[in-house]
């Protein structure tokens, strides 16, 4: 009986024993499972699958050309070059074959192989034949990695409005930044089960997420007008010893950018070797500078358009006007006695845009809060105070001074001093002159280019009506007179017609008490033909080292690139 | 009596052979074992078909990216050509020079 009990006892101990074991394991499946399920699931995925990025293609950049569309951005592959020295066998060998395909000096080559390094990077655009080069020789720790890059035809032709694509794939600077996400498009992904080797194996788990390229675009801008600008600068800019200059060209009635370059400039396939970054800008939006008499067209434009001022109203010149206890004069001490509108133009006279400014106001004999709240209006209607929206990275604006300050300021800033602007402000502002008043908004993009390569085109931006058709007439009419008897005399051309406004305009220290004794910025700005506009040019030429104002340093420029501008527009001379 | 029932007693020495086919364990167990080998077969065939046409499309897929790559270097090789600096150079060398009057003609 003892023995029975005893036989019954040790099974159920097994048993319980057994089932406690169960119990644990059954505890820990649970624990594993449901508990650090999740957990244990991602490790798993982490080691049993491997996502693999596919790069998306950079939209192509194009120019329309009369027999289609040719690239001025295009995508390549380039590799990087670099070592790792642990690996090296022979490093006389090493350096002086490499030294002889990527023309760097065998000891230059010699000294980075000895660092302690393990990657020393050589050179981050090796081209794909030289990279064949280097590989044929299987160099020991040599490495090249393949990586997506961009390519300039043009070279440094269209460097500041495109800017470039850096070693990391972001635009920089000009187009390339402005539209870096339309132009760089979405990576893609493939999520794929890999075996233990993590080699990837078919699964139907795998997942692929095609990339999405870039969009390609056609810009407005014309390669044979942009080398003739660039010529004409360079030209101008060698002849008055001057630092910088610019010059645009715009059709008034679209807005469209034919050509625009800064000089000095840079290559943008060869962006690496740039040391002053100040050239990676274009300063033809990111350059503020104080227009000076350029700036006249629109106080007078503002004084037509209200009615205040005809192109006879007269007034008389003494020469000189004070306000709020400052004088100011007429360049030179010029003092023409009674003088007309038209005279104020094309004589480019102080007196007359501070007399302008009084008439906008309450009381025509002087600033009031009213007459400058007057120009402030039509200032900021011209588009001054604020970015254009040109496709271009880092445009900037200034802010245009409230009504209620100084009386001196507006005073100056009738004739274009104590504001500053920007090359593509003043030149949609005068573009707006020549559009019968209206302001377009100024562009370089002609559209997007479709995988057909065909040119889905952009409407132009019509901003807003500025001033009135007459009194944009009346403006023109004012401007030509500054070409036929007044400063911009050096682009006269016999049968055209054209209408400009000159600028001189003083440069401000930098500590900002006064401006510079010698420095002085020369513009021009116009648009011809005057009756029936096909393009506005600002030709802007910063510090020149002669002696002379804006009709020696800028007009020029502007007579060389508008005779092949009539030519590009097939504008016949009218026999006049 | 009716007609079935004569028919019936006419009958009744006749005799029906049952088909004796009996399946035994083992016989289920290698019919089973054909089936799962059968379509083992047809599983590794297909998985063959997929893994050839995986290859096909994988060499596709390197052709495809090898003439992209093609392509690109033509097309900056046709930018190159046609860039204003070679068209210049190509201009002088075939002794063309610029014209500096042009003339417009009325048209009658």
């Amino acid at each position: 009986m003892q023995a029975h009990f005893r036989a019954r006892w040790r099974l159920y101990a097994l048993t319980s024993g057994f089932a406690l074991l169960w119990c644990v394991a059954i505890g820990r499946l649970f624990y594993v499972q449901a508990v650090k399920g999740g957990q244990y699931a991602s490790k798993a995925a982490t080691q049993q699958s491997r996502k693999f990025e596919i790069p998306a293609q950079r939209g192509l950049v194009y120019l329309q050309e009369s027999n289609g569309l040719y690239p001025v951005a295009l995508n390549t592959e380039v590799y990087n070059l670099a070592i790792d020295p642990k690996f090296v066998k022979d490093e006389q060998k090493t350096s002086s074959s490499l030294s002889e395909i990527i023309n760097i000096p065998a000891q230059e080559l010699k000294n980075k192989l000895s660092t302690k390094s393990r990657y020393v990077e050589i050179n981050k655009a090796v081209s794909a034949d030289k990279a064949d080069q280097i590989q044929k020789l299987a160099l020991p720790g040599v490495i090249l990695q393949k990586r997506a890059s961009r390519f300039y035809p043009e070279g440094p032709l269209f460097a500041q409005i495109l800017g470039y694509v850096n070693d990391d794939g972001k635009g920089q600077y000009g187009f390339e930044q402005y539209s870096d996400d339309q132009l760089a498009g979405n990576t893609g992904q493939y999520n794929t089960v890999t075996d233990a080797l993590g080699i990837p194996i078919n699964s139907a788990e795998n997942r692929l997420i095609e990339p999405k390229n870039g969009k390609n675009y056609a810009l407005t801008l014309d390669r044979g007008l942009q080398t003739v600008a660039a010529d004409a600068l360079k030209t101008a800019i060698e002849t008055n010893k001057a630092e910088s200059g610019s010059i645009i060209v715009m059709e008034p009635s679209t807005g469209a950018i034919k050509a625009m370059v800064n000089y000095p400039t840079y290559d943008s396939n060869d962006f690496r070797s740039v040391k002053d970054y100040a050239l990676f800008s274009n300063r033809s939006v990111s350059g503020l500078f104080e227009p000076g008499s350029g700036f006249k067209a629109i106080t007078m434009a503002a004084g037509l358009d209200t009615g205040k001022v005809t192109p006879e109203t007269k007034y008389n010149d003494t020469g000189e006007v004070v306000v709020s206890g400052k004088t100011i004069r007429n360049a030179e001490n010029h003092k023409f006695g009674i003088q007309n509108m038209t005279d104020v133009v094309q004589k480019s006279l102080n007196t007359g845009m501070v007399f302008v400014l009084e008439q906008l106001g309450t009381n025509p004999k002087l600033i009031t809060l009213a007459s400058k709240q007057v120009l402030r209006d039509y200032i900021e209607k011209f588009g001054f105070g604020k970015v254009t929206g040109i496709e271009q990275a880092g445009e900037v604006s200034s802010k245009i001074k409230p009504a209620n300050t100084y009386d001196i300021d507006y005073a100056n800033m009738s004739f274009g001093q104590g504001i500053s602007v920007n090359s593509i402000q003043l030149l949609a502002a005068i573009g707006a002159v020549a559009n019968k008043g209206t302001l377009v908004k100024p562009t370089i993009v002609a559209g997007e280019v479709n995988n057909d390569q065909e040119l889905i085109p952009n409407k132009p931006v019509e901003v807003r009506s500025v001033v009135s058709p007459t009194a944009a007439a009346q403006t023109t009419q004012m401007m030509t007179q500054v070409v036929e008897k007044g400063s911009g005399y050096l682009t006269r051309m016999k049968g055209y017609k054209i209408a400009g406004k000159t600028g001189t305009a003083q440069v401000p220290r930098a500590d900002g008490k006064g401006y510079e004794d010698n420095k002085n910025i020369g513009s021009f700005v116009g648009f011809a033909p005057a009756d029936d506009p096909k393009f506005v040019m600002l030709v802007r030429i910063d510090y020149p080292k002669v002696d002379g104002f804006a009709e020696k340093t800028a007009v020029p420029a502007f007579a060389t690139v508008a005779k092949e501008l009539f030519r590009y527009y097939q504008v016949p001379p009218s026999g006049n | 009596m009716t007609a079935a029932t004569a028919s019936m007693r006419r009958n009744q020495n006749i005799t029906r052979n049952k088909l004796a086919f009996q399946t035994g364990p083992i016989s289920v167990g290698v019919m089973l074992l054909g089936l799962v080998i059968l379509l083992s077969l047809l599983y590794l065939n297909q998985i063959t078909k997929t893994s050839v046409f995986n290859y096909k499309i994988s060499n596709l897929q390197n052709k495809q990216s090898t003439l992209e790559t093609e392509k690109q270097k033509l097309q900056i090789e046709a930018a190159r050509v046609q860039s204003l600096a070679q068209t210049k150079a190509n201009a002088i060398n075939g002794g063309l020079v610029k014209t500096d009057t042009v003339s417009f003609v009325t048209a009658r």
